[in-house]
């Protein structure tokens, strides 16, 4: 009795009754913090967030070694992984190409803050010029990171921060303006300016991707205003989740759904898969973030034209040049850009980060080139 | 409901036709069947794409493998055990199971073998509870935790990626029916007439319902509970090939949840948390109809939200009524 009543009543009512009354707003990142969307297209500059003051830590004394070689520390969040391998790729170029910078890559196996701290104790105590790190635990890493600077040690992150003060720049792979700009563009490419399109993300409540989705909206709001940006579903970080509501995407909107967007390494190649599966490729565009291995097959099968991420072997090689120029007095407080080999001129953001650039977009020509 | 179209009848005859109307509707599938029934009446009535055939598919498909892991959990509960490592074990089972297709072994082992080795990795489990009479939700917490952090551990969380071609076993459509959804109607079947027919399966039920009268009546409770794990890790390997042969890609680590949201199928299904009683009929209708919410949700435009709510009401009506009849049962017995 209680039974067949409770559960009809919980379900017509839910579906019914909710339905009715919450024709839900479309989900928009909707964390309150303030977009700075980039200019629309190829243009320069857009909405640049206020420049900060220096807030990044100082080497105490250092030896001068303006000019002179250099040996360099590399201990990122772990070793033995092809993202990792690929900045490591990119330290080794950098450090050729300026002929006077020695680097070798040394971490944990796992990425675990503990390993990583005994390392960076070791080189500190092994004597080092310059450390440079990802940071498995921004707070965590940051004492040893400020026994090293105290010790006139140059330390430089990438990849993931530590808190401000423990290092003295950290190379930004990527900033939410600048991942929604390439989103939202290569989306749009695909379908057009006036496609309708829907994103399928991990939670609402994972921040990156909150950040990058309210980006998105502003970007597309004023770029792009007559895309339609029909809905946002969530799928975890589950690979048959996300292909379940990527396939509940496409069947709910049927050839009105042009484009999907799937913001996480997960939701992507599941979107991409659910597109593959239903025999939709070249109906319904998929864009996202991913790792390269990941989309390879639906990239080669041209299903997929543009995976957005950064580039790991630009990242290294960035933050070996940011290292050398620190050292060699060429870049401290309160610059605001800095020269980095063939990347050209880096700006500097947050008052003490330097910007990689605007993201990469893998696609058939260049996907290959990676494995990570 | 009942008593707005009952005004006019006396009590005793609106007694009469509510009990009547109780026993036909009184065990938990048909319960769920009509739910089921109405979700797809109503939701594709506000949206008739949500009926339409390849939706219907995307349904059942995307969850056969839960459905199938979850007859081995429901004969699992039934016993009066649990396992939360099943989530792990997908995960473990999957990526041997991929590894082993990348490798290039012959495709039939890649499929064999991981269930195999969940029928022999669960039995370790089952031994342990069995014999050692350690209870079940800590072995299998102990297990959750090997598991998960070995694979962790061995695969770096690397996806797997080039599966040879021929690989993707659920993407197979025999008779235009994805394989899948044959395999969940089948084993269902099977294991339902083998829970209600064979010696083991009724032993089951006795073992989870009333231990002392099973070793009274001659049933081994340990080889009862050695077997019921067996089994459980067959259907959990099978779930795992499917779960792994879906997509292009495998993700090697485990998906979040996936121990609940089989424990809830089952649970909901009416399969008692206490053991001793359900089917695997329920549980097989549980995980669909918990697909179709989901589904539902998404065609309703309600924010997704709101699955989490429906399955936490689920499960709590369902536990109340499970209570309700233990309690019926009881007076009945005494009466």
């Amino acid at each position: 009795m209680f039974k067949q009543l409770g559960i009809s009543v919980a379900i017509a009512g839910l579906l019914m009754g909710v339905a009715q009354t919450s024709h839900a707003a479309r989900w928009d990142g909707a964390d309150d913090l303030p977009v700075s969307p980039l200019a629309c297209g190829d243009e320069e500059g857009g909405a640049m967030a206020a420049a900060m003051p220096y807030d990044g830590g100082m080497a105490m004394n250092p030896p001068d070694k303006a000019g002179e070689e250099i040996t360099l520390v590399d201990v990122p969040k772990l070793i033995g992984i092809g993202y990792f391998a690929a900045t490591t790729e990119g330290m080794r170029q950098a450090a050729e190409e300026l002929g006077n910078v020695k680097v070798k890559t040394d971490g944990p196996t796992e990425a675990n803050i503990d390993d990583q701290i005994t390392f960076l104790d070791n080189f500190i105590t092994q004597g080092v010029d310059g450390l440079l790190f990802a940071a498995n635990d921004p707070v965590a890493i940051a004492p040893v990171l400020r026994t090293a600077l105290k010790k006139g040690v140059h330390v430089v992150g990438y990849d993931a921060n530590s808190e401000p003060d423990a290092r003295e720049w950290f190379v930004n792979q990527a900033e939410f303006n600048g991942i929604a700009k390439s989103m939202v563009d290569s989306i749009v490419a695909e379908i057009g300016e006036d496609g309708k399109f829907a994103i399928v993300t991990s939670t609402f409540t994972t921040p990156n991707q909150a950040r990058w989705i309210a980006e998105m909206q502003a970007y597309q709001e004023k770029c792009f205003p007559n895309a339609e940006w029909l809905e946002t579903v969530e799928a975890q970080e589950d690979n048959i989740l996300s292909f379940n509501q990527a396939n509940t995407l496409i069947n709910k909107y049927g050839e009105d759904l042009q484009g999907l967007l799937g913001m996480t390494s997960v939701a992507t190649p599941a979107s991409a898969e659910a597109v593959t599966q239903a025999g939709l490729c070249g109906e319904v565009a998929v864009v996202g973030l991913a790792t390269p291995n990941a989309m390879k097959p639906y990239v080669a099968s041209d299903c997929v034209k543009s995976v957005v991420l950064w580039n790991p072997v630009d990242l290294g090689y960035a933050a070996v040049h940011v290292m050398r120029a620190v050292v060699d007095g060429k870049f401290a407080p309160g610059a605001t850009e800095v020269s980095a080999g063939r990347l050209g001129t880096l700006s500097v953001v947050n008052g003490s980060e330097v910007l990689l650039g605007a993201p990469y977009v893998f696609n058939k020509d260049n996907i290959n080139d990676f494995d990570f | 409901m009942n008593t707005a179209a009952s005004t006019a009848v006396s009590p005793a005859q609106q007694r009469g036709v509510l009990k009547r109307i109780l026993r036909l509707f009184a065990s938990q599938e048909a319960v769920l069947l009509l739910a089921l029934v109405a979700l797809f009446v109503i939701v594709g009535s506000i949206n008739s794409r949500f009926i339409a055939e390849r939706n219907l598919y995307s349904i059942f498909l995307g969850n056969a493998y839960i459905a199938v892991a979850a007859i081995g959990m429901s004969m699992v509960i039934i016993s009066g055990n649990i396992d939360i490592s099943v989530g792990s074990l997908i995960g473990v089972l999957a990526t041997i199971s991929g590894s082993m297709a990348v490798a290039g072994y012959p495709l039939v082992l890649c499929w064999l073998v991981p269930v195999l080795a969940g029928v022999l990795i669960s039995s370790f489990t089952g031994y342990i509870v069995a014999y050692l009479k350690i209870p079940s939700i800590v072995v299998s917490l102990g297990m959750l935790s090997i598991l998960k952090g070995g694979l962790i551990a061995v695969t770096s969380g690397e996806w797997i990626t080039d599966l040879p071609e021929g690989y993707a076993l659920a993407q197979l459509k025999p008779l235009g029916v994805p394989l899948p959804i044959i395999f969940m109607i089948v084993l269902t079947i099977l294991a339902a007439l083998w829970m209600r027919f064979s010696n083991t399966g009724r032993a089951i039920y006795a073992v989870g319902g009333n231990a002392e009268a099973a070793r009274l009546s001659g049933i081994s409770k340990q080889r009862t509970i050695m077997k019921v794990f067996a089994i459980h890790g067959g259907f959990i390997g099978i779930a795992a090939v499917l779960f792994a042969t879906q997509l292009s890609v495998i993700q090697s680590t485990v998906p979040p949840n996936l121990e609940l949201t089989i424990i809830t199928a089952s649970v909901v299904g009416g399969v008692s948390i206490l053991g001793g009683t359900g089917t695997v009929v329920g549980s097989t209708l549980a995980a669909i109809l918990l697909a179709a919410i989901g589904s539902s949700l998404i065609f309703v435009s309600v924010s997704p939200y709101w699955l989490r709510s429906v399955q936490g009401v689920l499960i709590l009506l369902t536990v109340l009524a499970d209570l309700y009849r233990r309690k019926r049962q009881r007076k009945q017995g005494s009466g």
